[in-house]
């Protein structure tokens, strides 16, 4: 039952899980909508009463998503990206990175990591926003930060399966912005 | 003697003044989805456009977009809120000239002078065009800005003028003592004063933020030693940004609370969960707008911690109390559906639908991942087409109303609901599945999302082409028939 919730939890923060939870909830609601405009043109024995139980129904729902709200966010806010300052967890070398982004193109030294080490990425801009966006070999988002002009972020990442990975810039920078990408290669153990 | 009489006559009629403001609306709205079905065609490798016009485009569509939300928003709560308190028409037809100088000198930054660094001009892009647009083309789109934010500023002064002129106080016409069980539900002030009064505490506030980070990013276009703090301006950015696209939704909620009882015959009760979760709404749409930076690791840790706890907490209000209110008074009334009432209630459900994907993307480690990708568009458009939009497409044919022959209008509707729902979930599957917004070429893999999402888009447009060409055909009849609140 533990590993059971422990990969529920690791699973939550994943696109398709993300897409699943919201799917159910936006269909149910709008199934609710779509009941209640069917039955409009009924009549109600009584709508006081039918008002109450409303209301009183509402109270219970108002506490379960209060329950829903508190557990998610204890959760989720332990799983926060913000490393600056903090030692990494794993007892695993750093791979510390410098990402530097300008219009349209990412320089990034160095470029080759080990899987299962964590890669330390210090991302800025010389010149406009930008967004670092790793994509892993089958092109899904697996982390990202911005890239600033006057700052510098911090992001950590432990790669997980070797391969070829892309960096797409993710915040609009100018025309060729969809052209902003490059290539880093991540090795086995 | 009417409110609007204490407050000055105007040579257009209140009334007329709101259809002609809703008219320019609806031929805004329909440039501004063709020039987002034009995207969407592109994206999808179906029409050839390059990358310079398309940015170009999005930026000319977002601007648009939520320069028409805030015009036809303002529109609704003005008609429904002068019901209640002296406002000036003169002031409310200046908010639509300025709004058309505005629309002009933005369409003419983006299609002569090519501007397109996006409609938030996220600092210091302007000033960094890769020779693609001058600074003078960059200055008309921020002076397109600025006068179109001034005469919002004005407008919701003057509303601001009749409200405490009436009420006293905005604590008083907002419902605070009621929110707070300290004085009696019955004594609070009606839905439309709340709300207005809601909108305009924000919208100024938004206003004056966004003129200030307007006219930093105008200085930097001719004086680029002038230096401004990125980060700065993007809090700005997306304060001004968020506040003032949040608030349309707020000003056209109005219609809900006014139309449905119509049909339902029954009141929206204002008790004190009504009261606060209005009270509440103001606070949280002041305070929420760093979940648009929770991918900047460089803002303080607890204002991003705070933005996504305010981003589960803002859906709250909107859910249990618009969303279950809406749902409460249409339960069994008894009441036939007919179409300004039907797409007020998908309004209602767009918009509770819509906070389901947002309360997502405010969540850090979802954002992680989901950040800028087509999840984004997904969500605001659900609550923006499929809710705001939906309101204010129900008010317009509230105001002109037609003989009780709606086949066509029934057709409109369905094209544009079915439309838009297959238009905002193939963003939001495309976003699950990393694709980038704002992207002028798409790879192959991505393209079934974005072929989707173009039917989507065409028929959510051939709807709503239906439902303003009835209003056009209704229009000037209905501008010079007698207003009920007169």
């Amino acid at each position: 039952m533990q590993k059971i919730c422990i990969l529920w939890w690791e699973a939550a923060v994943t696109q398709t899980v993300v897409w699943d939870v919201s799917i159910v909830l936006m269909v149910g609601l709008g199934a609710i909508f779509t009941w209640v405009a069917l039955g409009a043109d009924l009549a109600a024995a009584n709508y006081g009463a039918a008002a109450t139980s409303a209301y009183r129904l509402r109270g219970w729902l108002f506490a379960i998503a209060v329950l829903v709200l508190i557990g998610t966010n204890y959760k989720t806010l332990g799983e926060m990206p913000y490393v600056a300052g903090s030692a990494p967890q794993s007892a695993a070398p750093v791979q510390v990175s410098e990402v530097v982004g300008q219009q349209w193109a990412w320089t990034i030294k160095p470029n080759n990591f080990v899987a299962g080490q964590t890669a330390e990425f210090h991302v800025t801009s010389k010149d406009v926003n930008h967004g670092f966006a790793l994509y892993d070999p089958d092109f899904a988002i697996v982390a990202q930060t911005q890239a600033m002009p006057g700052y510098t972020n911090i992001l950590r990442y432990t790669f997980t399966k070797p391969g070829t990975y892309q960096v797409l810039c993710l915040e609009y920078c100018g025309v060729m912005h969809h052209e902003m990408k490059t290539e880093i290669q991540v090795a086995g153990h | 003697m009417t409110m609007e009489a204490t407050a000055g006559r105007s040579a257009i009629s209140p009334r007329a003044a709101v259809i002609l403001t809703l008219a320019v609306t609806g031929v805004v709205l329909l440039l501004m989805m063709l020039l987002g079905l034009a995207m969407r065609l592109a994206q999808a490798q179906v029409i050839d456009v390059q990358p310079d016009l398309f940015y170009v485009i999005m930026t000319m569509h977002g601007a648009g977009m939520v320069g028409v939300a805030g015009l036809s928003g303002a529109a609704v709560m003005w008609h429904f809120v002068r019901r209640h308190v002296p406002v000036s028409t003169p002031v409310f037809l200046t908010n639509l000239v300025f709004f058309l100088i505005g629309a002009v000198l933005i369409l003419a930054s983006g299609f002569i002078g090519g501007f397109g660094a996006g409609w938030t001009f996220l600092f210091p892009l302007p000033a960094h065009s890769g020779e693609l647009w001058s600074a003078n083309a960059a200055a008309a789109y921020l002076l397109g800005l600025m006068i179109i934010g001034v005469g919002f500023l004005l407008l919701h002064l003057d509303i601001a003028r009749g409200i405490l002129s009436v009420y006293g106080g905005l604590g008083a016409a907002l419902g605070v003592k009621q929110a707070f069980g300290m004085a009696p539900d019955s004594s609070g002030p009606p839905p439309a004063v709340t709300a207005s009064t809601m909108v305009l505490i924000v919208n100024i506030l938004g206003i004056l933020l966004g003129a200030a980070v307007l006219i930093v990013s105008l200085v930097n276009l001719y004086v680029p030693s002038f230096a401004f703090n990125a980060l700065a301006a993007k809090n700005m950015i997306y304060f001004f940004g968020h506040v003032f696209i949040n608030a349309t939704i707020y000003m056209a909620v109005i219609a809900v609370y006014e139309i449905l009882p119509i049909y339902t015959r029954r009141p929206w009760k204002t008790n004190w969960a009504f009261y606060l979760g209005w009270v509440l709404s103001t606070v949280m749409v002041l305070t929420v707008y760093t979940h648009h930076l929770l991918m900047d690791f460089a803002m303080p840790t607890w204002a991003l911690v705070a933005g996504q706890l305010i981003s589960w907490l803002s859906g709250l209000p909107v859910l249990f109390v618009t969303a279950f209110g809406t749902l409460t008074i249409v339960y069994h009334s008894r009441m036939k559906w007919s179409p300004d009432a039907a797409l007020v209630f998908v309004g209602v459900a767009g918009w509770a639908i819509g906070v389901i994907p947002a309360i997502a993307d405010g969540t850090i480690a979802v954002n992680s991942v989901m950040h800028n990708t087509q999840w984004v568009p997904g969500h605001f458009h659900t609550y923006l087409l499929l809710g705001m939009v939906a309101m204010v497409l129900g008010f317009m044919t509230y105001l002109t109303h037609p003989q009780p022959r709606y086949g066509f209008v029934w057709v409109g509707f369905w094209a544009y609901v079915i439309g838009g729902t297959v238009f905002v979930f193939a963003f939001l599957l495309a976003g699950s599945e990393s694709v980038p917004r704002r992207y002028a070429v798409h790879v192959a893999q991505w393209l079934p999302y974005d072929r989707i999402g173009s039917v989507g888009a065409a028929l959510a447009a051939t709807g709503v082409l239906i439902l303003v060409v009835r209003f056009f055909a209704s229009a000037r009849s209905s501008a010079m028939a007698e207003d009920p609140a007169s």
